[in-house]
Formats: C-alpha cells, structure tokens, sequence
C-alpha cells in the first residue's frame, strides 16, 4: 500500500514539481558553495531569528505538500483512494507518516544538515528547536491530510453572491482563487514585495531604471506557471473551448483581459510605491510591459505538454537573458514592444500549429 | 454535408484513427464500437478540439482549418462525461457558449425548459448530478444555428422524459433546418426513435460501414 501512495502522491509531486526544485538547487547550489552553506547554518543556529526564517521557509514547504495532497485527495479521478479510511487508524497513519517524510524529504534533508552540525558544536538548543519542528510539521502535515481524507467534498472558498454572473474571464482568476489559493497567495505576494521592494530601495542610492527593470523581471517570471495552470483548468474543464467559433485574436483578447486582472494588483502596487523621482509615467510603462511578458508566458506555454523541468530551465536561461540585457541598457520601449508582439505572434503562430500537428 | 478525407489521428506518434475518406450526407448517423475504439476521438476531432491530418469539409464549403471560425459556429459537440467548473451556474456557460455561437437569449430558455435545466438554472454545477450534467451540455450542444452536432453517448444518464423531449426535438430540426446528427451510443439507438440515415462501426483504427 505505501508503493501505491509513492506512485500516486509522492511521485507526481516530485514529477510536477521537478522544475522548481531545479531552480532552487541551482540558486541555492550554483550560487552558494557547501563552506558559505555551512556559514549560513551556523549564523542560522546563532540567532533565533535567522532559525525562525528556516522554520518559516520549511513550514510553507509544508504547506505546499499538504496542498498538493489535500488537491489529489478532492480530484475526482481519485475518487477511489476514499476507501483508504477503511484502513485501521495505526496502520493507516503509519503510512502517511511515511508519505508525509517522503515529501518533507528535501527538508529533513537539509535539517539533518543542520542537526549534525548543531551537534558539532553543541548547539543543543537549537538542535532541539529543528527536531521538534521537523516533527511538529511532519504530524500536521499528517493530520492534515487524515482530516481530509476523513472529510471529503470539503466547501469551497465560499464567495459573496454566487448568484452573480460570472463573465468567462474571470473563470480561471475565481478557479485560482478557490482551488490553488496557496499557488495565488505566494505568486502575488512574491511579485508584490519585489515590485514594492525594488520601488523603496530605488531612492536609497544612485539606482537608475536598471533596478525597477530587474525587480520587474523577477516579478514577472514569478509567474511563470500561471500559463499552464490556465492552460490545465480550461483543458479540464471547459473542454468545449476549442469547439467555439472565435477567431485568434477574439481568443487571445480574452486573455489580455483575464491576465489583466490577474496583474492588476501590481498596479497598485507600483503606483502607491512609486519613487518620487521617478514618473508616474515611467511605472505605468513598467506595469504594461509586465502585462505583454506574462502574456508572452501565456503564449508559450499555453495547449502544450512542456515538460515542467524544460519549462524552468527556460525561465532560469531567460531570468540570466534578461538580467543581461537590462545591465547593458536595453529601454523599456523595447521590452514593451518585445513582450506584446511577441505574445501576439506566437500566440497566432502558436493557434494555426496546435490546430494541424501531425503532418 | 460532411466529408471526411485521408483523416489521421495520432497519440505520440501511434495512428490511432485512420479514415482515407468518409461522406456522410444530412440526416442521423449512428457510430458505434467497443469501449476505446475510438469513437470519442473521431467526435473530438470533427468538433475542432483535436489536432489531425487531413480534411474535413461541411457543406462543401467550410474547411475545419481554413475556416477555423465559420466551421465552428456550425458544428457542435456535446461530451460524453461532461465537466465543468464547480463554481459556475448552467446560466454562466450557457450565456457565455451562447455568445460565441451567436445564440439569441430566446434560444437559450427555450432550451433551458425543453431539456429542464431551467430547474437549476443558477445553482453551480459542483451541485449536480451527472443526469443534469448531461442535459447541460446538450443544451450548450444545440446553441445557435448548427448544421452538424455531435452527441457522444446522449442516452447515457438521461432520464426517459427528457430522452424523448430531446429525440422529438432534434427530429424537428432535421426536418425544418435540415440539421444533421451523429451519435454514439452504447444503449440500443432505437431507444431514440430516430431514423438512422446510416450506421458506422468503428475499431481496430478504421471506420467501416456496419452491416
């Protein structure tokens, strides 16, 4: 029974997520060698509130797996795994204890890390402060699912005035919302404190736009999964989609606007932080530019199988392309003009191959 | 009315539908097969949601690829195991497939009450049964003004009252609109009381005439 829920949770969680892993090891491995490593979790162990950052960086890991879990456990394809209640409790958390060390695995990994070298030197209390929290997130992890499993058909998020009409470019944003609200809350807020971050260091030094651009570049490829994600739910659920007669650009409208409300929040965010010597033009740009990116992603990613590593790797290359090309000066009228044209392009070219594929 | 030339289907590289050519003239034609045969992948792939080589041509005049939007406004498809959203009403995909299919707000109710959607018309469909899952997706099947709809399995969890609502339904509009039908079914097709122009058989990657 525990091979059967590696090869129904653990395995695709590691599947779908090898890309991000990826990223992570090459930031976290190609960035920093195992010496400043080693200095990082001995400054960690020193402080409280470094320790305190790890714990809450693993306790979202955490959050993240018991997603995953809690989403696979509610799929209707799944529908059958309702008969693992029917196991006897001991037995039955035993295995999920199992599963759930699975998924912490990179975690506990790391932690193990921690703890040897907390025992190197003698840092008892925090070598008791990792394990306990190791424990603490491996038994909420299984609580969490066991509570699911024991209370199927959970109520989604509930939203005020469901009797409204909903218009079909809010379909994905209510989706993401109510059904991946984890993914939604770390997207925005990661592309949010960038952009707000990037804004209120801009007047601290001698910065030129280079840094706005950069803080941007991040925020955009922050939302590098959102495409598929799109593209998944519309495949899932409105398979009728392709069926109806609209035209290329009727269908890539429809985006511009749902990616418009998407990176609407970021609009704010800019214009309430917008450096006082920098134009309030200038931010508008910024934000439009950002629209044209996320839809380039779109148009990339949308309709197509990309393997999720592939995919990552990709934005790895590009964050070090575009990270490039703002150092030595490129203008923001050019990453406009890129990003929407592009998106537009490959979005017809994209439409005309996806129709005829196999020649 | 439809014609079907040097069709290929194909999953990974492995031809799983093959039909060097198929015309079917107006009227209701009947494709029947085994489960995995192949009859959902034809469907699709004559409602413009799959990918293939080949042509298909309606009214010999609207290619599937050359005339991507005019063909889709005149071929429909309802799906076998329908699935939508959880948190959208019959009315939010009605008014949004409605739309595009240019269909009048008239149409919409007409078939709102013909089907019984009406009933729960602004209820989620996370709050269905599969029985009124299905009657949705016929109702946004017989939007606008199709020339050609593919109804996957119709019989399936329909209730007898509506089955006949229905059946009555689409032989009206064969006889004034000269709309066509193709339909599969694993039930017994003469349930529907329709008058088979032809029969298919579909498996082992080929579509044949049944005897």
């Amino acid at each position: 029974m525990l091979t059967f829920l590696y090869k129904l949770i653990v395995g695709p969680f590691y599947a779908r997520n090898a890309g991000t892993f990826l990223v992570i090891i090459l930031l976290a491995f190609g960035f920093l060698s195992a010496r400043e490593h080693k200095a990082l979790i001995t400054a960690a162990l020193g402080s409280p509130f470094l320790l305190m950052l790890v714990f809450v960086l693993w306790g979202l890991y955490t959050l993240k797996t018991i997603a995953y879990v809690r989403q696979e456990l509610a799929a209707p394809e799944h529908l059958f795994l309702q008969t693992f209640w029917l196991v006897p409790t001991t037995k039955r958390w035993v295995l999920w204890v199992a599963a759930q060390l699975a998924l912490l695995a990179p975690i506990i990994a790391y932690g193990g890390w921690m703890i040897q070298i907390a025992a190197t030197y003698r840092k008892w209390d925090s070598l008791g402060a990792i394990a306990s929290w190791l424990f603490v997130l491996v038994g909420v992890g299984v609580t969490a699912v066991d509570y699911r499993l024991r209370h199927p058909n959970p109520e989604g998020l509930r939203l005020p005035g469901v009797t409204l009409r909903l218009p079909y470019v809010v379909f994905f944003p209510i989706h993401w919302l109510r059904y991946e609200p984890l993914s939604l809350v770390l997207t925005k807020v990661f592309s949010g404190l960038l952009l707000a971050g990037v804004c209120r260091l801009y007047p601290t030094d001698d910065y030129d736009a280079r840094l706005l651009l950069i803080g941007l570049l991040l925020a955009i490829l922050g939302h590098s999964q959102v495409g598929r994600q799109l593209s998944e739910f519309e495949h899932r659920y409105l398979l009728l989609l392709p069926n109806l007669p609209l035209s290329w650009r009727q269908r890539f409208g429809r985006y511009v606007v749902i990616y418009g409300l998407i990176w609407l929040p970021e609009l704010l965010i800019l214009l309430r932080n917008c450096p006082t010597n920098v134009s309030i033009y200038y931010v508008v740009w910024l934000w439009l530019t950002g629209w044209g990116w996320l839809l380039l992603m779109h148009s990339l990613a949308y309709g197509r199988s990309i393997i999720a590593d592939r995919w990552l790797s990709g934005i790895f290359v590009a964050f070090i392309g575009g990270l490039l090309l703002i150092m030595f000066g490129l203008p923001i009228g050019a990453w406009f003009s890129i990003g929407w044209l592009t998106a537009a392009a490959y979005w017809f070219v994209g439409q005309r191959s996806l129709r005829v594929t196999e020649k | 009315m439809l014609t079907v030339t040097n069709l290929v289907k194909a999953y990974a590289g492995r031809t799983v539908l093959a039909v060097p050519s198929l015309v079917l003239s107006t009227g209701f034609h009947y494709f029947r097969g085994g489960n995995g045969s192949g009859k959902t992948t034809f469907f699709r792939t004559v409602a413009g949601l799959l990918p293939f080589s080949g042509a298909i041509l309606l009214d010999d005049q609207f290619d599937i690829n050359r005339d991507p939007v005019p063909y889709r406004l005149r071929v429909n498809y309802a799906e076998a195991e329908p699935l939508y959203p959880n948190f959208l009403t019959a009315r939010d995909l009605a008014e949004f497939v409605g739309q595009a299919k240019q269909a009048s707000s008239d149409q919409i109710h007409q078939l709102a009450d013909l089907l019984g959607v009406q009933k729960f018309w602004t209820q989620t469909t996370g709050t269905y049964s599969s029985g009124m899952l299905k009657k949705l997706s016929l109702l946004l099947a017989l939007l606008g003004r199709p020339r050609l709809v593919l109804l996957d399995e119709p019989l399936t969890t329909l209730d007898v009252a509506t089955a006949a609502s229905l059946f009555a339904y689409l032989r009206q509009l064969n006889a004034t609109e000269g709309v066509s039908f193709l339909l599969t079914s694993h039930q017994d097709i003469a349930l529907t009381g329709l008058p088979m122009t032809s029969t298919w058989q579909v498996g082992d990657g080929v579509i044949v005439p049944a005897d």
